[in-house]
């Protein structure tokens, strides 16, 4: 096999995330690349939790759809995660005979998996290493055996896990993955799992999730400051940064609230220093006061927010792209802040460095839209070269600027140089009040108007930001596809199903989500006549703010559903073909209507 | 570039070089123009140039003090202030930082950031103008009016306790806190002073009349027969414990002059932080460095 899903669920304790990230460690060392996904009940511990692990020989775009193999603990808690782990009859169940089932008395009804296979994973543990706790080393056991892994790289695993715990609990677990193994050579399964030879030459791979690479894309860029406040699924960030940022001469602070932690960042960078705070909705309604202060003040700042399901606490594990809108519209008064949103984990890292480069070169706050899919999952990716990373600076007042400092100077470009504290003869009073060129507090209507023109001239290069757009797919294509965020992978993968079913498409992925870069938008709608956006909101969030800007194809649809409901490629594939066959019908439909024009 | 002295040194400075061209939108007979005129005074005798200060403040009549100085002003949102001007303090520990704001901007609005501030004990000097009321929406009650006051917005008369903003800074472990008024300018400018020498975060409640919709028994010649200075009641401002029995005579007596002033200085966060970044530049150099600042060590020289 080229590409394999696996799925595992349990009770927490079981190790079940603990047996995925084995396994991602173990196919990265063999060359594979992969992408392990967790997911958890809303316990704190305890409760349910799985995992699905996708690998494969070629770069990996997205969790993926119904699972190749399920292993199940625990039906209960197996079912509780429902079309997360999807199951059909073509997926190998695996599953401790301790639960009682058997192939009469299996709990997902009208399914008949082809292949079923009973293990008495508890009965094993306890036998080999005296504990039940060792089933996730069985269980690694019987992949190794099944998908042909070598034991080495998983033994390897298991020997830095359990070095801190002793001697007793590591031989323990070393013959509960013997036995696994044992039990997968003399029981072959009735569908072949091993997978094919890596294709990609084997070097040096990178496990990493997107909070990580944020927090490394922060440093990268010159981040030395950084306040913030815990919240999932966005705390990483900051837990990362305490860890490294000191490193680098900066500092971090896990302020009293949301608010203290982008006001402390606002107050960094107005000392002139790059900085960041990081958070998820919730956080971000009460950010929203100082990311308009930064905008009136045009002052430099990057606004992390990691995606979850919304309004309020809403689904605090689960992704959801549906902070859009507040991520656009939530300050008010006639403001424009960028916002950015990476589509895969590597990718992060990257689209971190150009929110600091657009906060710095435009002197606004920039909010840089990842989700809980991307700032969570672990992805084996290729490391990344930051020497290749351009980085941009704030423009300072030259010496003769300094002379008659006028900080808000209105110039064709919007763009004016910007002092700091520290710095003799910029002093200048920054303030959330309208001010004029100087600084000055003012409520003149014509000195508001110039302000506000000022604020919203500087974007207009962000029009043309082609590179910040992906596109696949033929370009002659009449049937467009947009998707941002993680589905842009699931789309991905879409396109390149249909094409190779001979239907053509043209895929935009856009990274920057506002301001709407027009011109990129208009080039790419010119040919096509009919256009779809996937997305994971319940209104259709990115295909609403398009509605907006530009003149969209005679047909532009959105597919767009709820966070929490996983989004498959084959479930685009099926909207890409109605749209296709839609589409066509209209097109005999307009050529009738011109034959016969009565 | 920037003198290595937090707060002292650097060239003989007067307070008109503290002075910016905006007038005042203060209304004549404020008690603000009194805090002003005492802070230029400070500054001037600290003697750091005005690009070495940052000037941070929420809103409010008094939070518009910063664009009346030479300073890098930040006149920022309601409440505000303490966090951002935390930012700036961790991020360039080497300027003189100062906020100001109103009683509600402080205590009502902001007053989450208060203890905070506090726990944190960053090297900055909190001046809070106390009028008892919202005078730039023009006079409903404030955190600290006291029970009873009738204004727009309570016409049957509130019905909440003041806040004790003396009380409230000493029992969150506030190492200086302080009170003037703007009758007593050279009390008060000495008060400043001190506070930004203190080396670490400084509070100063000001009880700074508002003459458009305050008390007429507050006003700045009334204030100046009913001032009780500490200093002439023999009042020693490293007993803790006694500033705290002053302390809640807040609303009742009016005591000006330090109320406490912690005679141990802890460190501050920005030495604690300036300790920490020695020791991993120390590791990174492989050099042998001296155990990581705790919470007894001496306060040591870095602010």
């Amino acid at each position: 096999m080229n590409d394999l899903i696996i799925g595992m669920a349990g009770s927490g304790g079981d190790g079940i995330i603990s047996a995925g990230e084995s396994l991602i460690g173990a196919v990265a060392a063999e060359g594979y690349y992969g992408m392990l996904t967790k997911s958890y009940g809303p316990q704190i511990r305890g409760g349910e939790s799985s995992c699905r692990l996708r690998v494969s020989t070629l770069p990996v775009l997205n969790p993926g759809g119904s699972l190749d193999v399920a292993v199940i603990l625990d039906w209960d808690d197996f079912l509780r995660f429902g079309s997360e782990l999807p199951v059909t009859e073509n997926t190998v169940i695996i599953f401790d005979l301790k639960s009682g089932v058997d192939r009469t008395s299996l709990p997902i009804k009208g399914l008949w998996p082809k292949v079923l296979c009973g293990v008495p994973l508890e009965d094993m543990a306890i036998k080999a290493a005296g504990v039940q706790q060792a089933k996730n080393s069985v269980i690694l056991g019987l992949l190794a055996g099944w998908l042909g892994l070598s034991p080495d790289n998983l033994l390897a695993g298991l020997r830095k896990k359990f070095a801190r715990k002793g001697d007793e609990v590591l031989q323990g677990n070393e013959r509960a993955f013997a036995t696994g193994l044992t039990h997968a050579h003399n029981h072959p399964l009735g569908r072949n799992l091993r997978l094919a030879h890596p294709t990609a030459p084997l070097k040096r791979r990178v496990i990493a999730d997107g909070n990580e690479l944020c927090a490394k894309g922060a440093i990268a860029a010159g981040c030395t400051f950084f306040g913030g406040y815990p919240i999932t699924p966005a705390t990483e960030i900051m837990q990362h940064l305490q860890a490294d940022l000191w490193e680098h001469g900066g500092v971090v602070l896990q302020a009293e609230d949301e608010i203290a932690g982008v006001g402390a960042a606002l107050g960094a960078s107005f000392a002139g220093k790059k900085a960041m705070t990081a958070t998820s909705g919730p956080g971000l309604s009460l950010k929203t006061e100082m990311l308009g202060l930064a905008s009136v003040t045009e002052l430099p700042l990057v606004c992390v927010n990691v995606q979850r399901g919304g309004p309020s606490t809403g689904m605090p594990t689960k992704c959801e792209q549906a902070d859009l809108f507040a991520a656009v519209f939530s300050a008010h008064g006639d403001t424009v802040r960028p916002v950015l949103a990476p589509t895969t984990v590597a990718d992060t890292y990257g689209l971190t460095v150009e929110a600091f480069n657009l906060a710095e070169q435009y002197q606004t706050p920039v909010i840089l839209l990842s989700d809980q899919d991307i700032a969570q999952r672990k992805e084996i990716i290729d490391p990344i070269d930051p020497s290749l990373l351009r980085l941009v600076n704030r423009l300072e007042p030259t010496t003769a600027e300094l002379k008659d400092y006028t900080r808000f100077r209105l110039t064709p470009s919007g763009i004016s140089p910007l002092s700091h504290p520290g710095m003799k003869g910029g002093n200048y009073l920054a303030a959330g009040i309208e001010h004029d060129e100087r600084g000055a507090p003012t409520a003149n209507g014509e000195m508001h108007g110039e302000m506000n023109h000022k604020r919203l001239v500087k974007f207009l290069p962000l029009r043309r930001r082609h590179d910040l757009f992906v596109m696949e797919g033929d370009p002659d294509s009449p049937l467009g596809i947009i998707a941002w965020g993680s589905v842009a992978g699931i789309a991905l993968e879409a396109l390149r199903i249909v094409r190779a079913e001979g239907l053509d498409a043209r895929l935009m992925i856009p990274k920057l989500l506002y301001p709407i870069a027009e011109e990129v938008f208009a080039d790419f709608f010119a040919p096509l006549t009919r256009c779809i956006v996937f997305e994971q909101s319940h209104q259709g969030q990115l295909y609403r703010l398009i509605r907006m800007w530009v003149n969209v194809p005679q047909q532009f649809e959105s597919y767009a559903r709820s966070g929490a409901n996983p989004l498959s490629p084959e479930d685009f594939v099926s909207q890409i073909r109605k749209l296709s066959r839609a589409g066509l019908r209209k097109e005999h439909a307009d050529r009738a209507d011109f034959l016969n024009p009565l | 570039m920037i003198s290595t002295d937090a707060t002292s040194g650097g060239t003989a400075a007067a307070p008109r070089d503290f002075k910016s061209p905006l007038k005042p939108i203060w209304c004549p007979g404020c008690g603000d123009y009194g805090v002003l005129n005492a802070l230029y005074r400070a500054l001037a005798a600290i003697g750091r140039p005005p690009h070495e200060i940052a000037f941070v403040s929420g809103i409010g009549c008094s939070s518009r003090i910063p664009g009346y100085t030479t300073a890098y002003g930040f006149n920022t949102v309601h409440g505000r202030a303490l966090p951002i001007a935390q930012g700036i303090k961790l991020a360039s520990p080497e300027l003189l930082v100062l906020v100001a704001g109103g009683d509600g901007d402080g205590f009502s609005i902001g007053g989450g950031h208060v203890p905070h501030a506090i726990r944190r004990n960053p090297d900055l000097t909190y001046i809070v103008m106390d009028n008892q009321v919202y005078g730039l929406t023009k006079g409903q009650v404030s955190p600290t009016s006291p029970r009873g006051t009738r204004a727009r917005s309570s016409v049957y008369g509130s019905m909440e306790s003041p806040v004790n903003p003396l009380l409230y800074t000493l029992a969150y472990g506030a190492g200086f806190v302080a009170q003037g008024i703007p009758g007593d300018l050279d009390g008060l400018a000495a008060m400043i002073e001190e506070g930004i020498r203190y080396p670490g975060f400084a509070f100063i409640n000001v009880q700074s009349p508002c003459v458009s919709f305050g008390e007429p028994d507050n006003q700045v010649k009334v204030q100046r027969t009913r001032m009780r200075k500490l200093a002439a009641e023999g009042h020693d401002p490293s007993n803790r414990l006694r500033a705290i029995e002053l302390a809640q005579d807040y609303g009742q007596e009016l005591y000006t002059g330090v109320f406490y002033r912690n005679p141990n200085p802890p460190p501050t966060h920005g030495c604690q932080i300036k300790a920490l970044q020695d020791e991993r530049e120390a590791l990174q150099a492989g050099v042998t460095i001296t155990p990581t600042l705790s919470a007894t060590d001496p306060h040591p020289t870095c602010c």
